[in-house]
């Protein structure tokens, strides 16, 4: 245990490094990739606190990260034509907030079903939203949908992609972080009972649905914030933003890397948002190869690759565990045998 | 009267097709619990095998052949691939479908190229079957809605008619019991899951000629058969019938009428506030009619869960 928690510390205190480090040697195009990867990953990590640990699957989630992204762009429009004062850094709290509230609203019918249904609930609003959108105008920006400019704040000027990537990089450690923070909570732990079984829950006292909806809400929020993160790094958005492929993608980062973990969705999602830059220079069709990676990893290990790890690295010390078991055993015997002999 | 009669038959024909794309989805959710998300790309794959036997000259033998291979491949993938992963979970199920769908998109887009293909129908097809005042309705609307309609009740029939009819209804409601019974349930999955597919590949073979043909034309009709398989109620054939129908009505009547909000609001006398505040309040029902679908799907699953004629969860 003690060894597994060195370990620990130690790679988040690399990841870390590399993190902090990384952007200076990879150059503009670089930097503004790892921002993107961040973002991903922000946004599985948010969506698996509602997949993997309250065991709703949702099909959606493009709705609270197109509405994240785009309520940003307004809001950094406010901040740009000084109608609103609002520190930059800070605008990806109005998509924390936007992502939160439409969630909460959404959630409290979406929740009233459950399995398949639950699914095609959120399935059939973030569509109605996806049609929607490009015929709003003033809202949307139509089809071509809104640009806006970063506001400087301070000595930030936010013009160079490296002042964007450290934006990014601690609005996605503090998420990250705050996620993880949950897990070891009370709430935390409801979360999981949610998921294993709800009709316990409700006999204990507790009211399922609105900790489904709160749930719901919290996942939202933090898929808001991931678009705020798109917003703060494209400085442009539109309706495509709501479109199926979105919310399909983030389900793909999340049970590849493995929704019954913590990091497989996170580590799942920046790798694969890097996947189409380092394969299209080799091949035009990088989505086949994807296709048959995304249905051989789902044949193969239906928990995803950090699900899969898991299980083996438990075998492994499992194994390691009863062979030192069967050592101490035959060295006491051989003990023992010793003193009946002399 | 001739826009009633006239959208009233194209909705006809437009939820005909819809029916015939949805039947083994809402089949095979029914019996398997599968949501098939690679159920479109099948259709796709029918327009393409059409598409080639046109190209040889036998468009006839295309509307054939397309069930035919199609629907074999949708057994071998039922049959090999998505059995083993029926017991992890949707969400695997739903990845896994997905990623199908991707890799069909991208082989067709191998062998055929990104662009659409010139896949027309016969001239000698081309001719009009009756005109209605001065508008004239195409002939190869009237076979589509043939076609279709024949499937219905052919599948209608075998399933309450025959003793293979019995054998799968027994199938989708006791799997075990039919087992214990000395039935392959497995190879019923499969071959119930390859007759959807054929059918979804037949509307394919049908439709891409009169449609553009390309491979993008699976997301295109990708989220449409949901609503349907919802609306009609998940598992039901005869609910996706009806929904099927409803919905190529509804689409049919609403591209073609320019009826607005605010119009509404000048019933209770707001109409000039309601214009002078202008954006989705003005704009024609016509530009909503790819969100009228969804609101419907939406509605149901509210109010109605088990669908039009869905049984109860």
């Amino acid at each position: 245990m003690k060894r597994r928690r060195a370990l620990g510390a130690l790679l988040l205190v690399t990841t870390i490094v590399v993190l902090l480090v990384a952007p200076h040697f990879a150059g503009s195009a670089g930097q503004s990739l790892m921002a993107k990867m961040l973002t991903a990953a922000v946004f599985a990590c948010g969506y698996n606190l509602l997949m993997g640990q309250a065991g709703l699957l949702a099909f959606g989630h493009a709705t609270f990260y197109g509405l994240g992204a785009i309520m940003t762009l307004h809001a950094m429009s406010a901040v740009e034509h000084g109608t609103v004062d609002l520190a930059t850094p800070l605008l990806p709290l109005v998509g924390l907030f936007v992502g939160f509230v439409s969630a909460a609203v959404i959630g409290l019918f979406a929740t009233k079903r459950s399995g398949a249904y639950f699914a095609l609930v959120t399935f059939a609003i973030a569509e109605l939203v996806h049609v929607i959108a490009p015929m709003w105008q003033s809202l949307f920006g139509g089809e071509s949908g809104i640009t806006s400019t970063r506001s400087s704040w301070l000595s930030l000027t936010f013009a160079s992609d490296l002042e964007v990537y450290y934006l990014v990089l601690g609005w996605s450690g503090v998420s990250i972080g705050a996620l993880w923070l949950l897990t070891r909570t009370a709430f935390g732990r409801l979360t999981l009972a949610v998921r294993e079984n709800e009709n316990r829950l409700q006999f204990l006292g507790y009211n399922a649905y609105l900790l489904k909806v709160l749930i719901f809400a919290i996942s939202g929020g933090v898929a808001g914030l991931a678009g705020s993160l798109f917003a703060m790094t494209n400085e442009a958005a539109n309706y495509t933003l709501f479109s199926p492929e979105i919310s399909a993608q983030v389900i793909f980062n999340v049970f590849i890397g493995g929704s019954t973990t913590f990091l497989g969705p996170i580590v799942a999602a920046a790798l694969l948002t890097a996947f189409p830059y380092w394969l299209s220079d080799i091949t035009r069709s990088w989505p086949l190869y994807q296709g048959l990676i995304f249905m051989g990893i789902m044949l193969y290990m239906p928990d995803g690759i950090g699900g899969w790890i898991r299980q083996k690295s438990r075998k492994m010390a499992a194994a390691w565990r009863s062979k030192a078991e069967v050592r101490s055993i035959a060295a006491e015997k051989g003990a023992s045998v010793g003193l009946t002999n002399s | 009267m001739e826009y009633v009669v006239i959208s009233v038959l194209n909705g006809l024909a437009y939820g005909m097709l819809l029916f015939m794309l949805s039947a083994g989805l809402t089949i095979v959710f029914g019996m398997m619990g599968i949501l098939n998300f690679a159920h479109t790309s099948f259709y796709m794959m029918g327009a393409f095998v059409g598409y080639s036997a046109t190209k040889a000259g036998h468009f006839w033998l295309g509307l054939l052949l397309a069930p035919v291979v199609v629907g074999g491949i949708g057994v071998l993938v039922e049959r090999l691939l998505l059995k083993r992963l029926h017991a992890f979970g949707h969400g695997q199920e739903l990845v896994f479908t997905f990623g199908l769908a991707i890799v069909a998109e991208e082989l067709i887009k191998s062998i055929f190229g990104d662009f659409p293909v010139p896949y027309d129908i016969p001239q000698q097809l081309k001719f009009a079957a009756f005109s209605f005042h001065n508008t004239q309705f195409p002939f190869y609307r009237v076979l589509m809605t043939g076609v279709a309609a024949a499937c219905f009740l052919g599948i209608l029939l075998i399933l309450i008619y025959t003793r293979i009819g019995i054998v799968v209804r027994a199938a989708e409601r006791q799997p075990m019991m039919t087992e214990a019974l000395g039935h392959n349930v497995g190879a019923i999955f499969g071959a119930v899951f390859g007759v959807g597919v054929a059918l979804a590949a037949l509307a394919g073979a049908i439709a891409g000629a009169y449609y553009p043909t390309s491979a993008r034309m699976a997301l295109d009709v990708g989220s449409i058969v949901f609503v349907v398989v919802v609306v009609g109620g998940l598992g039901s054939l005869a609910g996706s019938f009806v929904a099927s129908l409803l919905l190529g009505l509804l689409t049919s009547f609403a591209i073609g009428l320019d009826w607005n909000l605010a119009q509404l609001a000048d019933l209770v006398g707001l109409g000039a506030q309601a214009r002078a505040a202008g954006g989705m309040l003005t704009l024609p029902l016509s530009q909503f009619a790819g969100a009228i679908p969804f609101l419907l799907m939406l509605l149901v699953l509210v109010f109605w869960p088990n669908g039009l004629l869905g049984d109860k969860q």
